[in-house]
Parts: structure tokens; C-alpha cells; sequence
């Protein structure tokens, strides 16, 4: 309140000439002040909680009150870029340290305002795009304030235009950073490079060895491995939504919508457009515009006015022809509109084509090929164009995904600064790197689609055998004999009892079968059925044999067939009893069938051969609740984990010989009609609950069995390798 | 006066008052601008800026469209690139066409075999004028020959310099503008997009087929070491999880000790092998600092899984012998000349690889037989009959009518190959039926005629009989294996060890590894493969000994599936009755075919024995069951 005892000092000498009705006035005055001076002092705490609760963590400050940096003329200046870095050599891979996320950490330099000794300022401070760039490194997962663990550094002095730069002097600026380093782990980026005359296709600022990120690189100065390729940002892309075209023909064949092109090439385009008419439309600058009409959203065709960019979506091919640049900002507008786009530009490197397949959604053509351009795109077959349309529209997609943290930057380009990232965070931890095809495929491509684990074809050999896994609770004489059986079988290598009763300790060791190959016994934490698919230490071979401890009717040919048989098939599921699901249209749901049919989608894994990596996917990705569903219910192991191999490999099942069902001789009292229907009632209702886990039905019906190659011909039985068989 | 004084003073105090709260306004308002200091440790992300609305775009829209100057040039005369320094109007028309200079002087054996290979291939042509390629092998490092500059060296524009092996010749002329393939180029000299980085080949390396890949099983056996280490002198050091024990913070305390790395000699069996290029000795410390180890531990099994196939898939498709290598090289050129109609990358990056999958065929991968669970299509419903027929030259008429009552069958085609005219009148059929008059050659058989319209062809032979049931379902069986052939009648390869070389069997046995084209379904990439991809001298061997032409096919197959092919149910009796293959083996009237010769040509011709013997033959579900025969869908199958 020291204000108000100042005006009171001032107020006497004023006082003695007061009358009470004036008096009135000042009272209200002061009042008003005082007043004010609450408001005020209520201001000056208000703001700050609005503050706190809100942003309390970012700074709101005004660009123009940036601390000013005054360059000495003398300072030094960095290295020209160096053309040999790569990112063995001039990378230090010991500060990206270790991260458990295996993301890269970013360090972005705080603004500064750099000046030379005469007060003349080296460049803008910061531009829009650039702003915005920054805010969306440091909204990412990639951003951290701590110099110490950062493995790259941003500078903030913005080099994004080369020509509102003084080259000089930014490159001091540069050298004077304060974890410089000749430029090492630095990221700098540009989009206009180069300057009249001779418009360098690099940033001609020197920086040592710091990475560039470049709009507009050509092999000379793209260092392989080292720089980034990005797009050259277009404002319209940022401003224009269009609404999302499908794949399919346009109205245009051909479109050229760039204005400024060379004389040269416009006259090749116009010769084009002369020779083919109507499919071929090039724009140029519109010349009578009326006032408050905005060019840069116009083209024009002799008098005809067209809008733009909403015009690219009327053309199936876009031309995107070099200018003195290289990079156009026209990719960016004609991406976004799903337009193939033609790229003529020699010796262009196109964004991201470290990790992009651009072959996949464009067409590049040489420069000297240019007046062929119309029948080199004629020959590419109608299907392979829609396949890069839909390849375009992939990229939106992909960018709401790098941009959901800060979707409200609608643009085109600066989610992509997250994929520099990403591509750097390749390189640095490449084990962990994404890959090619996951920076490619659309995930339209990747439904219904399967990309099998056991992708090459590989026949394992014989002599490999297989191990047979026993589930058993507590038959133990049932179990003596399957494992006395099994052991029959001439390439089983080992048997595995998994024990899965808590109560009861298996038997002692002399009490066992003595057979001729290495017998373990597992106990079990639980009684779960999933126990049965569970990857154990103990499982050498990659061929699993899951058996129950009741099936004693297989004969050792059957089951040394279904090895053989699985040797041709080791991505698949080999068993012996088929079953199938049928659609049942009156329930309108799924339904299970184990009925004579003609036809089979899963066998019963009572007895089947298996990879034994089915048994990490089982117990480890198995998707959603189906793991505790099947432990809940003591049920559906096998219908689960049928599900699971088809619908990892898209591939069907393989049933081997006529058997048709396990015959269990202990269950002959109890094998009631009724205990049959409530089973296959619950059946049902595993496909059916499964079906929605997996969010498709991806089950295959084939009408086919494997048999011995001489099964049931007129030879010799003698002579038949697998004589037999067994009965149904 | 007095009011007017009293008012100027009332006018002195309000404004001085207002000037006041302003003052005091404006310093508080001041103070919201600067916020006082950030409390510490709380994260200072990017600023949000007051006044960002206003920051200004970095490019003006005036600024952005420039004039086109010339094309920007390379800094130093001597770099190259595709553009600038490949001259593609010389590969118009079928592709890349290669001339080889022929060896000057005694050659290598080695070398007189690529040059071999390469005219064998379909690159090869014999003239330098109408080639678009000149390749210049440079090879014999040790024996000293050193080529010079070849004629038509024209500052070397279309050139390609072949060393396969290290240590090459020193430089007797300026390379210029050809393109290099060499083994462990330099950053500083490698032009990507234009030079061509080979695998280092060891001299011994086999020229053509290659011992394929070693492993075994798909996945990694328990209880092998994790990593293996190259050492100095070509040994070995093995690596086990449990040496992990440092820290990653870029160095460790001391090495794993002894007790957990062994020494060996040879390649040892380890799931992955660190290679470290030229600096052996390098290779312990950057495992410190990079712990290549830990970051193996964290790799899940599926990734490792797939990691060790792609190897196994890499080296068989294009490293395992010199001519693979030079086809490969070759092949990423004509992707360069192609542009857009090179190979997807899929089709580089599984199998069975570029040089299998011919991109002249399609760039499509769905019209290909091995892609279709990748893209997740299906084959199509419907096949195209081939019918063959050869002399005597009778109308297959009963042979139609069967294939034509398939409800699969989109068009019969007829293959009139014998002297004998041209019958005038077919039968009538509910499918279209074209007839094509051949050329009397047996590779006409398998010639990509563009009226063949279905994916799936059954391959048949006029004297062939089979019911409509039996072609139903051995099509439905196809589908299930699109890239394998399937069929009715089969036979086997086998190792004679009295002659020291393959031999072949029709006899029914149990197991196979062919099945006869003249009653078989396959995909019709397989004609283009047969007609494009197969060295003439094979195709030549097949025209004149008429039975090769099975082994042939199966070879090609089997060659690119690396899988058997899938035998379906016959009927029995006409097995025996009448002969399906023309001449073919077995217990027959006529000679038997001279097969045991065929075979082992094609064989050294291949490299290696890619066939594969199969155990299993595909029958219908309820097949000879002891059930109704009204539950069964293919009963005419069973009878008698």
C-alpha cells in the first residue's frame, strides 16, 4: 500500500481548498483506485493459478524478450559439412546409452537471439513451421530436458531457409553451442536449401559433422546412412482437409499443377497435353484474378479456373518436376490428395527412402524421358495403379498414428519429424529396429493377410525326432501304458509327463516303464489344462507330440506316419480325428461338428504333432481371455490352440488316416447321449467366444487327409513302409 | 473560476491516479509475461510462445517457385550416377540385354565357366552393339592376367566391372562411368544407387546350385551358445547368456571370463556370429560397449525365429554360388532399367527371391503362386485344361468330355502337335474350347500361351484318362498348395550307387518325389519359368528326349518350392491298363525312356538335386472308409 500513503503525502496541499461535495468525488476516486489496485493485486495471483493448474510446467513467455547473443566477428566458424560421415564414424553411439524403451533421447538448446557486433541480427529468430517442429520433439517421447542423457541435440537456431540466413554468421552461432562438438549427435533441418545461382541441393551453412535432415538431397550430397531425407512442407497441405478419395480411375490422366516451371519443361508438358487432349491437363498461375481471391488456392487453363489442391484428386498422376530445387512442396499437396505422383527430378532423394518403398507409390522418370512420360504410365497395368493409391492413403493413416500426441497440428509434415527420430533410433538400436515391411504395408494390406512364423520351406530331418508330451492328473496305469506304447515309436526322442496333479506325487522312479529314450517328469504349480502347451526347458526337438493319457488305441505306424507327415508340414497342425465348425443359420452363430463329414478345419490335440513354437504362442500371445476362458472351463485347449496356428499361418490343418475318434475304454459306462450333447453344446460355445476373441473366424475347411502313399492299393502289405495304419 | 480550477484539480488527481494504476497494471501485467523462475525439477518442455500466432512462415509464398536452372551437377567430376552416367535408351525392348568381352589370353577355369553361365543365361547376347550392358569380368587375380581397356569402352558408359574376388588388378585404366560390383566396397568410393555391393566370395566358392543352407530347424536348439565372436586368425569365440554382466553404460569392468567363452576353429553352433569386418581385434571391445549380448537376450524367440530364416532364405536365393551372384547382380541393374515395373520388394525379400520370381511375368504379387497367405488372397476357382496332343494324333474326345463336366474348368485348350491334320470338328463342350496348332516340339507343352486365362492349368496328355471326380478333387487339393504341382501318377529319383549317379523309378513305391505332367495341375508361372529362366540347352534336351521333360518340370518346381510335390487318389485299374506317359517308365511295351541319362544332365545343369521325396498321398476325407456311401462327396474315386 505504499502507493496510496504517496498520494496521501500529495493530497494535503489540495485538501484545505475542498469542499465536502467534492470531497465525494475523490473518495469515489480513491476508492476506484484502491479498488484498482485490488484488481491489480488480485491479478497478480490469478493468472498464476491459472497457470499452475493448467500448464504449470511449460513456460508462456514472448519470443521478442529472448535472451540476445552477440556473435564477436571472430568467432569460430565450423568444418564444411563433411561428405564421409556416416554414422560409425561420426556418430557417438556411447551417448545414446541404455534405454530400456529403446527410444533415443532429444535435447533441444534453448531460443536465443544471435546478433553480430554491430547489433544487426543474423537471422529471424524463429519461424512457424520451426516453432512448431520443436513443440512437437518436445510434446514426443523422444524429448528430454536433461543435456546429460541426450543422445541428439536440436539446435533452435532455425536453418530451415537457407536464404533468410546469414551464412556465416549462423554457422558461429552454431560452433558456440554449448555441447557443439563439431557438430556431433547435432540434428539440423532444412527445406529450402541452397541459393541463387547454383542452388546447392544441401544447406551450405557449415556444420561439420552434424546430421542434416534435408528437403531436396541429391546423391552428391546426400551422405548414405547419415542424413535424412524429409518432404518439403507445404502450407496449403496444412490448411485444405479433402475429403479421403478410394482407389479407382479419375477424370485426368496426367496432371501438372506447379507453377514456375522452366520454360523448357512447360513446353514438353503443353506438347503432351496437345498430343494426348483430354486426359491431360497442365495448370499454370491464373493471370485475372479477381481481388481478395487468393492465387496461391487457384490454377488456371487458358481461362478455365480450377481449385486448388482440390483439383490433384481429379487426376490418377500427378507431375512433380524439379525446379532450381529439388525438393517441391508439391509432393506434400499431391500425397495428401492421393494422386500417384510422377517424380522427374534426376538424382532426387525422395523423403525418407531409407525406410519408405517409394517404388510401391510413385513413379519416377529421368529427365531425358520426359516427352515419354505419357506411355511409360500407360504401360503400368490399371491394377498396380490402384495398389499405389491405396499405398498413399496409407500415409494419413500412419500419420494420425505418429501424430496422436499432438493431433491438433493437423500438417502434413511435422509428425514426420517423429519419424526422423524413428529412422535415427533405427540406426541406433537396429536390433530393435522396425521393419521394412512394417514401414510399408498398410494395415488395409495387413488384414486378412498372414505372415507366417515358419515362413521357409524347410523339410527338418528324420534323424531329429520328435518329443512326446503326456498330460496326466492321476491314471496311472492308463498312463504306463501310452507312455510303453509311445515308446514304441521309432523317432520319438524323448517323453515329457507333465504331472499336473498338486495332491499327489507322481510315482517313484522304479515303479516307471524302462524305455529306451530319456523320460522327464514336470510337476505343475496349478491343474490347468493350459499346462499341457507350455514351452518347457525340457522340449529339444522343434516337433511336439501332445498326448493324453488315455489314447493307447494309436498304433506305432500311425503315429510314426504322423511324424513323417508333419516333417511336410512343420507350420502346420498334424492330428488324427478331424473335426469341423459350421455356421449354423437358424442360431445364426457358429457351431461345432464332429460328425462324419466330408470335410475338416481342426483336429484334436488328444494326439497331434506341432512346432513347439506354437507353445510360446499359446502361452504367451495368445490373444485376449481365451488362456483363462480354457483353465476356466477345463475345456477347448485343443479348439484354442487350433485357432491360434491357423490363424497365424492362414493355412489348414492336416489330418492323417481314417481315424475318425479316440476310443477311451474307461469311459464306455458314462458315454451317454446327454453327456454328449452338453459337450457339444460347450464346444460351440468355445468357437464362438473364440471367433470374437480373434475378431474373425480364421479356421480353414479343407476336404482332405493324408495317407500313406500305398494306403489301401492292391501291393503287397508287406512291402507298404506303414502297413499299420489302425481302424477308425 | 473557481469550478473550473476546482475541476482542473479533480482532473489533475483522476489522471494521476489512473497514471498510477497503469503503472502499477502495467508492472504486474509485466510480471505475468515473466513468470518467476521454474521450480526445479519440473520438466521445461518447448515454450508455448505468447505471440507464436504471429511468428512468421519460413518461406513466403512468392518465394517458393524458382526457375529450373541446369540439373544439379556432381561436385567432382569423377562421381556417378544412375542418370547421368547410364545411358537406358540402349534397353529398349526385352530388358537387359549383356554382352561379355570375351578372355583374353588362357583363363582360369573359373573363368571360362562364369563366361559359360552368363551366355547360357537369358541376359546374354552376342553383340556389343545391341547390348545395353558390357560387362567386364575381372577375375584372375592371382595369375596376373590384367585385362586392358576393352574396344568399346567409351569412357566407360554402360559398364559393368565384375570382381568377385579381392585383391584386384591395379588399376590400369580409368574406370570413369562404369559401375562397379565388388566385395566390401568403401563409403568413400561406393556410389549407392549406381555401384553394386557384392558378397565376399572364397575362391573355392561353387559356381552353380550351392550347398544350401545349413540349418536344419526353424527355431534355435536349447543349450547353444548365444553368440559366437570372430577372432583374429579365423577362430572362433562362443559366448554364453550368463556373460552378460555389464552394465550399459559403455564400458565393463573386466572381459567375461574364460570360463564362460570357449575358443574354436571352425564355425561353431551358435544363433547369432558377430562379424566385425576388418578389425577383428575391435570385436571384444565393441561387444562391451555396445552389449551386443543383452540386446540379444531382450530379442523375443519369434524375432529371432524369423532372423534365422531370412538368412537361410538370403544365402540360398542369391549368395550360394557365383552364378546366383552374378545373376543378382545383374538383376538389380534390370530393376534400375525397369523402373516401374522392377520387382516389389517383396518379391526380393521372400521367398523364393528375385531371380525366381520374374518380374517380367508380373509385378504383382498376387499373381504369383507364393504369395497369396502375404496378401491375403485366394486362388481362383477355375483352371484351364492343356491338352497335348502328340502322335498318333486321335481327338482326346472322352478325355474332354470328363474334364469339361468339372465344374471347375473355365477353357479346354488343345495342343495339336503331331503331323496329322487338324481334325475339323470338336465336340460340343459348356466350356470354350481353342485349339493351338504347336510347333511338334515337347517345350511347347509348357510354352505362357496368352490364351491360357486361369492361374491353375492341368496339364494333360492326349492318351490321359480321368474322371470328372478325380479332377475335382485333386483342384481342390491344388488350392490348398497353389505352388506345388499335384498329381495323379508319380515317380522317384534315387542315388545309384553302382553308377555312381542319379537314377530314376516309376515304379510304385513308398514314397516319390515327381509327379507326370501329362495329368497334373500346376500354376502357369511355372510355363513362364520354363520357357524364360531355363538355360536353352535344357529346354533343347527336353525337344530331344521327349520323357525328359518331366524330370524337367518336376526340377523347376521342386527347385523353387524346395518342397515335394503332392500325390492324389487314381483309379486304380487304368493304372495299370494304359500307360499315362508317353514311352514312360515302368513295366511297359515300350523301350524304356532314357531316363537315368536325363536326369543326372539336368542335374549338373541345376548344380545340385533339388528334388524331395514325400510319404503322403492326399486322399478325400472318408476316403475307402468303412462308411456310407452316401456320405461321401467323392465316392466314384473308390470304385472298383
Amino acid at each position: 500500500m505504499c502507493a496510496s500513503v504517496k498520494y496521501n503525502i500529495r493530497g494535503p496541499a489540495l485538501i484545505p481548498r475542498m469542499k465536502t461535495k467534492h470531497r465525494i468525488y475523490y473518495i469515489t476516486l480513491f476508492s476506484i483506485v484502491l479498488l484498482g489496485l485490488i484488481a491489480t493485486g488480485m491479478f497478480q495471483f490469478w493468472p498464476h493459478s491459472i497457470e499452475s493448474s493448467n500448464d504449470w510446467n511449460v513456460e508462456k513467455r514472448s519470443i521478442r524478450d529472448v535472451p540476445v547473443v552477440r556473435l564477436p566477428a571472430d568467432s569460430p566458424i565450423p568444418e564444411r559439412g563433411d561428405l564421409s560421415c556416416r554414422m560409425h564414424t561420426c556418430f557417438d553411439v556411447y551417448r545414446c546409452g541404455f534405454n530400456p524403451k529403446n527410444k533415443i533421447k532429444v535435447y533441444i538448446y534453448a531460443l536465443k537471439k544471435y546478433v553480430d557486433d554491430f547489433g544487426v541480427s543474423v537471422s529471424n529468430t524463429i519461424s512457424r513451421e520451426y516453432n512448431e517442429l520443436l513443440m512437437a520433439i518436445s510434446d514426443s517421447d523422444y524429448y528430454t530436458d536433461d543435456i546429460n542423457r541426450a543422445c541428439l541435440f536440436v539446435p533452435s537456431i532455425d536453418v530451415l531457409n537457407q536464404n533468410t540466413l546469414r551464412i556465416k554468421e549462423t554457422a558461429q552461432a552454431m560452433a558456440q553451442l554449448s555441447r557443439w562438438d563439431r557438430g556431433t549427435n547435432h540434428l539440423l533441418f532444412n527445406m529450402l536449401p541452397g541459393g541463387p545461382p547454383d542452388y546447392n541441393t544441401a544447406l551450405d551453412v557449415p556444420r561439420d559433422r552434424a546430421l542434416l535432415a534435408g528437403g531436396g538431397f541429391s546423391t552428391w550430397t546426400y551422405r548414405q546412412g547419415y542424413d535424412v531425407s524429409i518432404p518439403v512442407y507445404s502450407p496449403l497441405s496444412a490448411e485444405v482437409d479433402l475429403p479421403e478419395k478410394g482407389p479407382g480411375p479419375r477424370q485426368y490422366f496426367l496432371l501438372s499443377s506447379q507453377v514456375g516451371l522452366h520454360p523448357e519443361y512447360r513446353e514438353d508438358l503443353e506438347a503432351l497435353q496437345v498430343k494426348h487432349g483430354e486426359s491431360v491437363l497442365v495448370l499454370d498461375k491464373c493471370t485475372n484474378l479477381s481481388e481478395g481471391v487468393l492465387s496461391v488456392r487457384k490454377r488456371c487453363h487458358k481461362h478455365q479456373v480450377f481449385d486448388y489442391p482440390q483439383v490433384l484428386q481429379e487426376a490418377t498422376f500427378c507431375v512433380v518436376l524439379r525446379g532450381a530445387r529439388l525438393g517441391q512442396a508439391v509432393l506434400s499437396d499431391v500425397l495428401q490428395a492421393g494422386c500417384v505422383p510422377v517424380v522427374i527430378a534426376d538424382s532426387y532423394i525422395l523423403p525418407f527412402s531409407e525406410v519408405l518403398d517409394w517404388k510401391r507409390a510413385s513413379v519416377v522418370v529421368p529427365e531425358e524421358k520426359m516427352s515419354d512420360v505419357y506411355s511409360i504410365l500407360q504401360s503400368i497395368p490399371q491394377r498396380q495403379i490402384e495398389e499405389m493409391q491405396r499405398q498413399l492413403f496409407m500415409e494419413p493413416a500412419r500419420r494420425e498414428n505418429w501424430s496422436a500426441a499432438n493431433h491438433q497440428m493437423n500438417s502434413l509434415i511435422w509428425p514426420r519429424e517423429q519419424w526422423d527420430s524413428q529412422i535415427i533410433n533405427d540406426r541406433i538400436y537396429p536390433y530393435a529396429a522396425i521393419s521394412y515391411e512394417e514401414w510399408n504395408d498398410p494395415p488395409a494390406v495387413k488384414w486378412g493377410s498372414v505372415s507366417n512364423p515358419l515362413f521357409l520351406p524347410l523339410i527338418p530331418p528324420q534323424s531329429q525326432g520328435f518329443t512326446a508330451i503326456v498330460l496326466t492328473y492321476d491314471r496311472v496305469e492308463s498312463l504306463f501304458r501310452v507312455i510303453t506304447e509311445v515308446s514304441k515309436v521309432p523317432s520319438l526322442s524323448k517323453l515329457l509327463v507333465v504331472w499336473n496333479n498338486q495332491n499327489k506325487n507322481p510315482p517313484e522312479d522304479s515303479l516307471w516303464p524302462k524305455i529306451r529314450v530319456p523320460l522327464k517328469v514336470v510337476r505343475t504349480a496349478e491343474n490347468k489344462l493350459s499346462n499341457r502347451f507350455f514351452p518347457y526347458d525340457e522340449i529339444e526337438t522343434e516337433a511336439v507330440l501332445a498326448i493324453d493319457d488315455d489314447i493307447i488305441m494309436l498304433t506305432s505306424d500311425e503315429l510314426q506316419f504322423g511324424y513323417e507327415v508333419w516333417r511336410e508340414f512343420p507350420d502346420r497342425l498334424v492330428g488324427y480325428p478331424g473335426r469341423l465348425h459350421l455356421w449354423d443359420h437358424e442360431m445364426n452363430k457358429w457351431k461345432y461338428e464332429s460328425e462324419w463329414t466330408n470335410e475338416v478345419s481342426m483336429v484334436l490335440t488328444g494326439a497331434a504333432f506341432y512346432h513347439k513354437y506354437f507353445n510360446y504362442l499359446y502361452t504367451y500371445k495368445m490373444p485376449g481371455d481365451i488362456k483363462n476362458w480354457v483353465d476356466a472351463h477345463m475345456n477347448c485347449e485343443d479348439i484354442a490352440m487350433n485357432f491360434l496356428v491357423a490363424n497365424v499361418t492362414g493355412k489348414a490343418v492336416i489330418k492323417v488316416t481314417p481315424r475318425k475318434k479316440f476310443k477311451c475304454p474307461e469311459c464306455t459306462a458314462i458315454d451317454g447321449l446327454s453327456l454328449d450333447q452338453t459337450h457339444m453344446v460347450e464346444r460351440s460355445e468355445c468357437i464362438n467366444k473364440f471367433a470374437s476373441v480373434f475378431g474373425t473366424m480364421p479356421l480353414k475347411v479343407v476336404e482332405h487327409r493324408a495317407d500313406p502313399v500305398l494306403y489301401k492299393d492292391d501291393f503287397p502289405e508287406k512291402l507298404k513302409s506303414f502297413p499299420n495304419i489302425g481302424s477308425l | 473560476m473557481q469550478s473550473w480550477r476546482r475541476r482542473k484539480s479533480l482532473w489533475l488527481a483522476l489522471s494521476a491516479s489512473w497514471l498510477l494504476l497503469v503503472l502499477l497494471g502495467g508492472f504486474s501485467l509485466l510480471r505475468l509475461a515473466l513468470p518467476p523462475r521454474p521450480r526445479p525439477g519440473a520438466s521445461q518442455g518447448w515454450p508455448r510462445w505468447l505471440d507464436a500466432e504471429l511468428l512468421q512462415s519460413f518461406s513466403q509464398p512468392g518465394e517458393l517457385p524458382e526457375d529450373a536452372v541446369s540439373p544439379p551437377q556432381a561436385p567432382h567430376g569423377g562421381s556417378c550416377n544412375w542418370e547421368s552416367c547410364f545411358d537406358t535408351s540402349k534397353c529398349r525392348g526385352d530388358g537387359l540385354k549383356v554382352f561379355v568381352y570375351p578372355a583374353v589370353g588362357t583363363i582360369s577355369e573359373t573363368h571360362r565357366r562364369i563366361l559359360a553361365s552368363i551366355e547360357g543365361s537369358r541376359f546374354y547376347t552376342f553383340s556389343p552393339a545391341g547390348a545395353c550392358l558390357l560387362l567386364l569380368l575381372s577375375l584372375d587375380a592371382q595369375t596376373g592376367e590384367c585385362s586392358s581397356m576393352p574396344l568399346q569402352w567409351n569412357r566407360g558408359r554402360n559398364h559393368l566391372v565384375l570382381r568377385l574376388h579381392p585383391a584386384p588388378c591395379p588399376r590400369t585404366f580409368q574406370l570413369g562411368q562404369a559401375m562397379v560390383a565388388e566385395a566390401s566396397p568403401t563409403v568413400d568410393s561406393f556410389r549407392p544407387g549406381f555401384d553394386v555391393a557384392l558378397p565376399f566370395l572364397p575362391e573355392a566358392h561353387p559356381l552353380r546350385g550351392g550347398a544350401p543352407g545349413q540349418l536344419r530347424q526353424h527355431s534355435p536348439q536349447p543349450g547353444v551358445a548365444l553368440l559366437a565372436l570372430e577372432e583374429e586368425r579365423g577362430g572362433w569365440r562362443t559366448a554364453d547368456t550368463g556373460s552378460s554382466a555389464c552394465p550399459w553404460d559403455g564400458r565393463c569392468e573386466q572381459d567375461p571370463g574364460p570360463g564362460q567363452t570357449q575358443r574354436q576353429e571352425t564355425l561353431p553352433n551358435a544363433t547369432f556370429c558377430l562379424i566385425s569386418g576388418h578389425r577383428p581385434e575391435a570385436a571384444s571391445r565393441f561387444l562391451q560397449a555396445l552389449q551386443v549380448l543383452a540386446a540379444l537376450q531382450e530379442m523375443s524367440p519369434a524375432r529371432v525365429l524369423a532372423l534365422r530364416q531370412q538368412t537361410q532364405f538370403l544365402w540360398d536365393a542369391y549368395f550360394s554360388s557365383v552364378e546366383k551372384v552374378i545373376h543378382t547382380t545383374l538383376e538389380v541393374i534390370q530393376d534400375r532399367i525397369f523402373g516401374t515395373s522392377a520387382h516389389p520388394s517383396l518379391l526380393w525379400n521372400s521367398p523364393p527371391g528375385a531371380l525366381l520370381a520374374l518380374s517380367t511375368f508380373s509385378t504383382s504379387p498376387q499373381d504369383f503362386p507364393f504369395y497369396y497367405l502375404q496378401q491375403g488372397s485366394r486362388p481362383e476357382g477355375r483352371f484351364s485344361a492343356l491338352i497335348w496332343v502328340g502322335p498318333p494324333g486321335q481327338p482326346p474326345l472322352k478325355l474332354i468330355q470328363a474334364v469339361a463336366g468339372s465344374q471347375h474348368c473355365a477353357q479346354i485348350l488343345v495342343l495339336w502337335s503331331n503331323e496329322r491334320p487338324l481334325p475339323s470338328r470338336w465336340p460340343e463342350t459348356a466350356v470354350p474350347l481353342t485349339v493351338i496348332d504347336g510347333h511338334r516340339k515337347v517345350s511347347d507343352r509348357f510354352y505362357p500361351y496368352s490364351t491360357i486365362r486361369t492361374d491353375a492349368i492341368l496339364s494333360l496328355d492326349a492318351r490321359s484318362s480321368l474322371s470328372t471326380s478325380e479332377v475335382d478333387f485333386a483342384f481342390l487339393v491344388w488350392q490348398s498348395f497353389p505352388e506345388r504341382m499335384v498329381g495323379f501318377l508319380t515317380s522317384s529319383h534315387f542315388w545309384d550307387e553302382a553308377h555312381g549317379g542319379w537314377g530314376y523309378t516309376a515304379e510304385r513305391t513308398n514314397e516319390f518325389s515327381m509327379v507326370l505332367t501329362t495329368a497334373a495341375f500346376y500354376h502357369r508361372y511355372y510355363h513362364t519359368l520354363f520357357t524364360h529362366s531355363l538355360p536353352k540347352a535344357l529346354r533343347t534336351l527336353a525337344d530331344e528326349a521327349p520323357t525328359c521333360v518331366d524330370v524337367l518340370m518336376n526340377f523347376i518346381v521342386a527347385a523353387v518350392t524346395k518342397l515335394p510335390p503332392i500325390k492324389v487318389p487314381y483309379g486304380k485299374q487304368r493304372q495299370e491298363a494304359a500307360p499315362l506317359a508317353p514311352g514312360g517308365p515302368g513295366p511297359r511295351p515300350k523301350p524304356p525312356a532314357p531316363a537315368p541319362d536325363c536326369i543326372n544332365q539336368i542335374a549338373a545343369a541345376f548344380g545340385h538335386m533339388p528334388l524331395l521325396s514325400s510319404r503322403l498321398r492326399l486322399d478325400p476325407v472318408l476316403f475307402k472308409d468303412p462308411v456310407s456311401v452316401q456320405r461321401k462327396k467323392y465316392r466314384s474315386l473308390e470304385k472298383p
